[in-house]
């Protein structure tokens, strides 16, 4: 074993020198570090995250004030309104959240947290980066091709998908989905990666309690984003060839079914939501037990939950379809899966509560992220319990109140989590400490009008006000002054959201550029990745220098120590 | 470019070779992409008796050679594992020559057979039968396309002696596509 | 090279130790199998048994399957965990076609009939004497689209905004700037043309120079039915 280790770290000192950084635009462009693709995933999902912001920007605008002129764009036409609501949607959960969440915090933090100097894989891993990169480019290209981009709402359902008569786009609809595809390629990819280094190249010594909750969420969500999407791709591949080939897969004149595709859509958009929401959740209890200082109340719990949550999301996809004209006898089993799964869920958030219970608070920036995180995900998730009452949802379906509910529910995953996530690993990430104030500035300016967004809509929709209207003002009903001024404090909360986002790019900026210097482990936290260098160099820890595993990641004030951490690497 | 392969990927906490560990999620996320496909397939078939016309129009002894085809080449397939477990890396290469060699008599037969049914005027927009007929079959034909040509990439390090362990894995990602055929063969050709 | 070894073999993973495997052996049983599965269906034609062709054809085909998959894929020696990984895929494959089958495969249920699948399978099995030629006739047959009426499509498409009696006065109408054409007006006419009235119909008016709001609606016409929609938007012109 040593010899392989001197091999092979002789051959990486020789050409792939990172010590002080990239060397080379080239050799960085085409690294396989994990850490550098890492950084490559997330600073793409954020620039698309600001892409999928500016587009609810605009759409939101011409919701508030119908017709106008929207600074930065211009008059929004029927056409142009719809593919904005459908590119946000797609961009946000396929080129924001999994490359964030997943991706870039999965390919820095595991083999970091496992104690291991890259993933097992590497040239896989940037091959699947360079496919996520060129999914980007197809997303983009079919926003400007003739006809623009596709209208057909993120979920894409036939025959508007699929025939250009009736979408208008031609070319833009088939480059949105070669792009979703080449994303599920890439992910695909990225998850065996993710799943075999943590099953296989742990430090020696590290049982399988001992790994770090987040690495374990992750490749849970690998795991199950692998195991729904297949159907998906078969009916993409399908709906690729009922738009370019004019076959009739969802024709039922032709003897196909338009139900079918919402069907596989839906087996895999279910389980999906829990591929976002499982690490967002990781990250949120990692950083709850480090500024509790205090071990995660049932960590085995946490695990079993998660798998479970996992498997159950397999059960209840057809909430989605309840006023679709699916078999009345399928809702009834899918209304009680769907609340069923709630449970393991609450469970989650229950051991968070008692992890925090007795704790000595330390309330950071990314604690506060945390904190909230908890607190909004709830009224998103108890607002989906109305939704999966089939009896309920028959009013409540394709009204703003689903919005709002997934958007209590996205916001912390996407947002929050991401926030949550990156100021914690920040010190780590880049060597510097993040400016505390400024910090809390951005957090309290983001999380507030979250709400005054969000809130609105919920009213909206219990007063029957539809998804997808471009305008609002076609419909007497939902005209009035009432409807109209809750529309306009939605946009505008937005805007207010939108500007405290400098806040935290100045933030980040001025730290990248001369925050205080971070030591290895600022934060006093156990888990392995806090032993090595801010930021760690190629290798992550000096070859004979690997570390041993002797203790799980959260032993906080543990009796015996006089510190109130206990790194996992240090022997007993 | 030479590139250093991490202490990570010897690592082996499972027991599991991390190649072999890698083939294994790779095909079970192949078995949910072929499943949907052929599970959607097998819905409409029964849905749709009519289909049984346009069904009795494909060639079942051409299906039937390719099947005899690929089992054969799934046998060289694990006779090379066998050589490269046994050190025998030229021998290994040969036999995994032979198999690529049976992927590509594969392939000439299944264009052969296709260009006979275009002709006849069994497009894949003729009914949806031919339809799935020609996505099943035609997204087979791309993992026999991918397979064949990785093999080729392992055959030539093997040849030199150089990563043998790839022999054996590059063979169970063979035998895969092997069994998705041997499902295909009945419900394309049989199921009249 | 010893990381060769180092990948091949590491700590206990057993399965090179102790099998003894004839693959010869296996190859000629799955052969033999092979050309049972194909003759088996040609006795099931012969006597009418549908059960002969299920059995041979596809029971067959499991056992094969699960003859190269644990033989010459290994499985049966593979550790425990990856069987159960790979026997979850197929078990949701299995819940995702129960799953979805009562949709697509009924086409009716207590409430509700899909009249175009229903319609699909009738073609299909009424024209089943006619064989080859029926096929290619209905090479990609759509549904015989329902007739076209000018009046009804301006009913759906227009009259939202220009309202049923071309006023401009539709509902969705009242909050657009400009306000939507009142083809009543004769002012409206002054300078506009039948050929014009297409082309806005056609490529939306901002191709004329004039508003996006009144979108192009050309993809949703043939040359003859967008000839139709035109003389009806003409019919309102006032003299």
């Amino acid at each position: 074993m040593a010899d392989t280790v001197v091999d092979v770290h002789h051959d990486a000192h020789a050409h792939d020198d990172h010590h002080h950084g990239p060397s080379g635009i080239i050799k960085y462009l085409w690294s396989t570090d994990h850490k550098i693709i890492a950084m490559q995933y997330m600073f793409t999902g954020m620039a698309m995250g600001i892409l999928g912001g500016y587009m609810a920007y605009v759409f939101r605008m011409q919701l508030a004030f119908p017709g106008i002129s929207v600074p930065g764009f211009g008059q929004v036409s029927p056409g142009e309104y719809n593919a904005l609501i459908t590119n946000h949607g797609s961009i946000m959960i396929f080129w924001l959240a999994m490359p964030v969440l997943i991706a870039a915090f999965g390919n820095y933090l595991i083999p970091l947290m496992i104690g291991a100097d890259d993933m097992v894989f590497p040239r896989i891993n940037r091959l699947s980066f360079q496919i996520f990169f060129i999914s980007v480019l197809v997303l983009l290209a079919s926003l400007f091709v003739e006809g623009g981009g596709f209208g057909g709402a993120w979920t894409s359902y036939p025959p508007l998908s699929s025939e250009a008569e009736f979408n208008l786009t031609n070319l833009g609809s088939t480059l949105w989905l070669t792009a979703v595809a080449l994303e599920f390629v890439a992910f695909l990819l990225g998850g065996i990666n993710f799943i075999t280094t943590l099953m296989n190249a742990r430090a020696p010594g590290m049982k399988a309690y001992d790994i770090p909750l987040v690495c374990w969420m992750i490749v849970i969500a690998s795991i199950l984003f692998m195991l729904s999407v297949g159907p998906l791709i078969a009916g993409a591949v399908m709906l690729l060839f009922d738009q370019t080939l004019n076959t009739g897969f969802y024709d039922p004149a032709r003897g196909g079914d338009p139900i079918l595709w919402q069907h596989l859509f839906w087996f895999f958009g279910h389980p999906e939501v829990y591929v976002v929401l499982l690490p967002a959740i990781g990250i949120t209890i990692e950083v709850m037990a480090t500024f509790s200082r205090k071990k995660i109340f049932g960590y085995k719990m946490v695990l079993y939950t998660a798998v479970a949550t996992g498997v159950l999301s397999f059960f209840v996809w057809a909430h989605h379809q309840f006023i679709a004209g699916i078999d009345p006898r399928m809702a009834n089993v899918f209304t009680i899966t769907t609340l069923l799964i709630s449970v393991p869920i609450a469970e989650m958030l229950f051991v968070m509560i008692a992890t925090l219970y007795g704790g000595s608070i330390r309330l950071t920036t990314p604690m506060l992220w945390a904190l909230a995180f908890m607190a909004e995900f709830l009224i998103g998730g108890v607002t989906g319990i109305f939704l999966g009452a089939s009896g309920a949802d028959i009013y409540f379906h394709d009204t703003y109140f689903v919005l709002a509910h997934f958007h209590y529910t996205f916001f912390p995953i996407a947002i929050i989590g991401t926030f949550c996530g990156f100021t914690y690993w920040f010190p780590k990430m880049f060597g510097k400490m993040m400016n505390e104030t400024l910090g809390k500035i951005h957090f309290w300016g983001t999380v507030i009008p979250f709400n005054f967004i969000f809130i609105p809509l919920f009213v909206l929709g219990m007063g029957g006000q539809h998804r997808r209207i471009y305008n609002f003002q076609h419909f007497p009903e939902l005209a009035g002054p009432e409807m109209y001024n809750l529309r306009q404090t939605a946009t505008i909360a937005l805007l207010v959201m939108i500007a405290f986002q400098l806040v935290f790019f100045t933030n980040l900026i001025m730290s990248l550029i001369k925050g205080e210097k971070a030591g290895k482990n600022p934060w006093k936290a156990n888990s392995l990745e806090w032993t090595t260098e801010s930021p760690p160099p190629h290798g992550n820890w000096p070859p004979d220098q690997m570390p041993v595993v002797y203790r799980g990641p959260y032993e906080f004030g543990h009796p015996d120590r006089e510190e109130d951490y206990w790194p996992q690497d240090e022997p007993a | 470019m030479g590139h250093a392969r991490p202490l990570a990927t010897s690592r082996s906490a499972t027991g599991i070779p991390t190649g072999r560990l890698a083939v294994w999620w790779i095909l079970a996320s192949e078995v949910v992409i072929f499943g949907g496909l052929l599970g959607v397939y097998i819905m409409h078939r029964i849905g749709h008796p009519e289909w049984a016309e346009a069904a009795s129009h494909t060639q079942t002894w051409v299906g039937a050679i390719n099947t005899f085809v690929l089992l054969t080449s799934s046998f060289t397939a694990v006779l090379a594992h066998q050589a490269a477990e046994k050190g025998d890396g030229k021998k290994a290469a040969k036999l995994l020559g032979m198999t690529i060699l049976g992927a590509l008599t594969f392939l000439v037969i299944k264009s052969l057979e296709w260009t006979n049914e275009i002709s006849h005027g069994y497009t894949i927009t003729a009914n949806t039968f031919w339809s799935f007929y020609y996505t099943a079959a035609g997204l087979h034909a791309l993992h026999v396309i991918a397979g064949a040509i990785i093999m080729g990439v392992v055959a030539f390090d093997a040849y030199r002696g150089r990563e043998l362990h790839r022999v054996e894995l590059i063979g169970i990602y063979w035998h895969f596509v092997d069994v998705v055929w041997i499902f295909l063969f009945p419900l394309l050709y049989i199921a009249k | 090279m010893s990381e060769n070894h180092e990948n091949n073999e590491p700590q206990g993973d057993g399965h090179d130790d102790g099998h003894h495997v004839n693959y010869f052996r296996i190859y000629v049983v799955l052969l033999v199998l092979f050309l049972i599965s194909v003759a088996g269906p040609e006795v099931g034609e012969l006597t009418g048994l549908r059960w002969i062709t299920l059995i041979t054809a596809f029971g067959i085909a499991l056992v094969k399957a699960n003859l190269v998959i644990n033989n010459f894929m290994h499985l049966r020696w593979e550790k425990k965990l990856m069987k159960w990984v790979l026997a979850t895929s197929v078990i949701l494959m299995v819940l995702m076609v129960a799953g979805i089958a009562p949709d697509v495969l009924n086409h009716e249920g207590r409430n509700w009939q899909n009249l175009a699948a229903q319609a699909a399978v009738e073609r299909g099995l009424g024209e089943d004497d006619h064989g080859e030629e029926t096929m290619l006739a209905e090479g990609g047959a759509e549904a015989a689209p329902a007739g076209f009426s000018a009046a009804s499509s301006f009913g759906t498409v227009c009259a939202t905004c220009h309202g049923a009696g071309g006023q401009g006065d539709g509902p969705a109408g009242a909050a657009l700037t400009p306000a939507p054409a009142n083809f009543t007006d004769p002012a409206f006419w002054e300078g506009r043309d039948r050929d014009r009235v297409l082309t806005v119909i056609r490529d939306g008016a901002a191709s004329v120079g004039g508003s996006a709001l009144m979108a192009p609606w050309g993809a949703l016409y043939t040359e003859e039915q967008l000839e139709q929609v035109t003389d009806y938007v003409m019919a309102f012109r006032p003299n």
